[in-house]
């Protein structure tokens, strides 16, 4: 007897589920997503901090007023409980650096999220926004570079694994990430108070001992108590969030709204206590650089000492895998960006630094001057 | 193909449904309003035992006492004025929540009936409003 299978029913190709399914499935480079799972497992020790000092000292969340989700949320018995936190912290640890990583990355998520619905009290925005990162993280192949296990594998002689994958866990954190500004600024452009300036001139009213005794001069103490100050900051603050919401989505935008975000962020951490929000929200701005690597050419002198140590500070700060270094003999530098337009002298030096995660903040603005622009050209195009 | 296209689907559903029921939520999970309020709020809380007598949580009892048993959101000294830092709703759910939790704990108190907060809210720059919040009665004789 013989049976044929039936080919799974194919969406006609211009339908827009075709297209959302091609969306879905489109292999990108999964190097942000191995990036922020380096930088997002120091965030979780600093998240796990608190609760782990609190358990060495005899007390656990349940040894205090706590309020569970549901009844049947099933609760470990006490040393279990904390020999759980202790996996996570060692599941952080792997997942930074990349031993077993997708086990590791799993763990992390699995013990933060259980510990974090033990109790209303637990859940606080930063602590959602990081279960969300986990979540992706543990979905996504991650572990395939800036890993152990990927070092294993050379060290080995086994083929490396492919470093693209389909792309809806990142866009998906990408939708999250961007949901957490629009959310916000959203529901302060709709409360009349805040967008009035009355809330956070309040609160610095409130606080105006502690505004006092702070290292603020007495001037930005007096322009930080003046109401009208807060009219205008008030509208500003909603703007800039509802901006990064918006500008991450679009090329042309998101250079600036990554750095809008960065102040932004910087801005709060200094002023309010926001337990690892800061530091995660900075790191999951690695989501936003174009999901493909090595597409841009860096083209050193190698007779060149200044240019050889830039090879060497790209080598070093390329974290996002944007360049693909080339030598040749004289000549300035020369970035040929992605889409062939060429760059060369200082301006290319600014182009690379505002390309590399700890330098971007600092050479994006450059890149913004008039003069950065007219030195751009196309391909072929003379100096 | 069908699995990615339903956690997509439904993560989005569901982020969206969550940004949306923060607005009339006490707690607003994955509603991501940030600094939602400037209220404060200050609360007088008792034990009213069988008896009628009014006792303030200030003072320990049977062993117990109210800033050790309620540590978190800021509800470990209520009579302090203090910022609602996730917005009123939310404090005054952890407050009524930490209420009946005290009284479900302190077993070897028998006189106490219910716990009550008297508490002082101001919702921004508003006026002052009082609003009352008991546990659930205690059945001592278990």
């Amino acid at each position: 007897m013989s049976a044929t299978v039936a080919p799974p029913r194919a969406e006609p190709a211009s339908s827009p589920i075709a297209a959302f399914d091609v969306l879905l499935g489109r292999p990108v480079s999964m190097r942000a997503m191995a990036l922020l799972r380096v930088l997002v497992g120091p965030v979780v020790l600093l998240h796990l901090r608190p609760i782990l000092d609190a358990a060495r000292h005899g007390r656990i969340y349940r040894d205090a007023f706590y309020e569970p989700y549901a009844a049947w949320y099933p609760e470990l018995p006490r040393g279990i409980y904390v020999a759980m936190l202790w996996i996570a912290v060692v599941a952080a640890l792997a997942m930074t650096i990349g031993l077993l990583t997708r086990v590791a990355t799993v763990t992390v998520f699995v013990i933060v999220t259980y510990n974090v619905f033990l109790s209303t009290t637990n859940l606080h925005n930063n602590r959602a926004y990081l279960m969300i990162v986990l979540a992706a993280l543990a979905v996504a192949p991650c572990g395939r570079e800036l890993s152990i296990d990927a070092w294993s594998r050379r060290v080995r002689g086994r083929p490396p694994l492919p470093t693209s994958s389909p792309g809806w866990p990142l866009w998906l954190l990408r939708f999250e990430a961007a949901t957490v500004y629009a959310a916000s600024g959203l529901s302060k452009l709709l409360d009349p108070d805040w967008f009035s300036g009355t809330v956070t001139w309040h609160r610095v009213v409130l606080v105006r001992d502690r505004v006092d005794a702070s290292l603020l001069p007495s001037w930005a103490v007096d322009v930080l108590a003046d109401r009208s100050f807060h009219t205008v900051a008030a509208k500003l603050i909603i703007a800039t969030e509802l901006f990064i919401a918006a500008g991450l989505w679009s090329r042309r935008t998101r250079f600036a709204a990554v750095w809008v975000a960065i102040c932004f962020h910087v801005a709060i951490e200094l002023s309010a206590e926001v337990q690892v929000f800061s530091f995660l929200a900075i790191a999951a701005l690695a989501i936003w650089a174009v999901p493909s690597t090595r597409d841009r050419v860096l083209v050193l002198d190698v007779d060149a000492v200044a240019q050889r140590r830039l090879g060497a500070v790209v080598r070093n700060l390329d974290w996002l895998a944007r360049f693909r270094i080339e030598w040749r003999p004289g000549g300035p530098v020369t970035v040929v960006d992605r889409d062939g337009t060429v760059v060369e002298g200082g301006w290319a030096v600014c182009r690379v630094l505002s390309r590399l995660p700890l330098t971007a903040w600092f050479a994006l603005p450059v890149g913004l001057l008039p003069r950065a622009r007219d030195r751009v050209m196309p391909v072929g195009g003379a100096a | 193909m069908w699995a990615r296209r339903v956690v997509v689907v439904v993560v989005v559903v569901a982020q969206v449904a969550f940004v949306v029921r923060a607005y009339h939520a006490p707690h607003k999970e994955f509603g991501f309003q940030m600094f939602p309020e400037s209220s404060t709020w200050q609360a007088e809380i008792v034990r009213v035992t069988y008896d009628g007598r009014r006792i303030p949580i200030s003072d320990p009892w049977d062993g117990y006492q109210w800033s050790q048993m309620v540590r978190s959101r800021g509800l470990a000294r209520a009579s302090v004025r203090h910022h609602a830092d996730a917005g009123l709703d939310n404090q005054l759910a952890f407050l009524d929540a930490a209420l009946d939790y005290v009284a479900d704990h302190t077993p070897r108190d028998t006189e106490t009936r219910y716990l009550e907060a008297v508490v002082t809210t101001w919702h921004n720059t508003d006026e002052p409003e009082t609003v009352v919040f008991r546990s659930h009665d205690r059945d001592v004789a278990g």
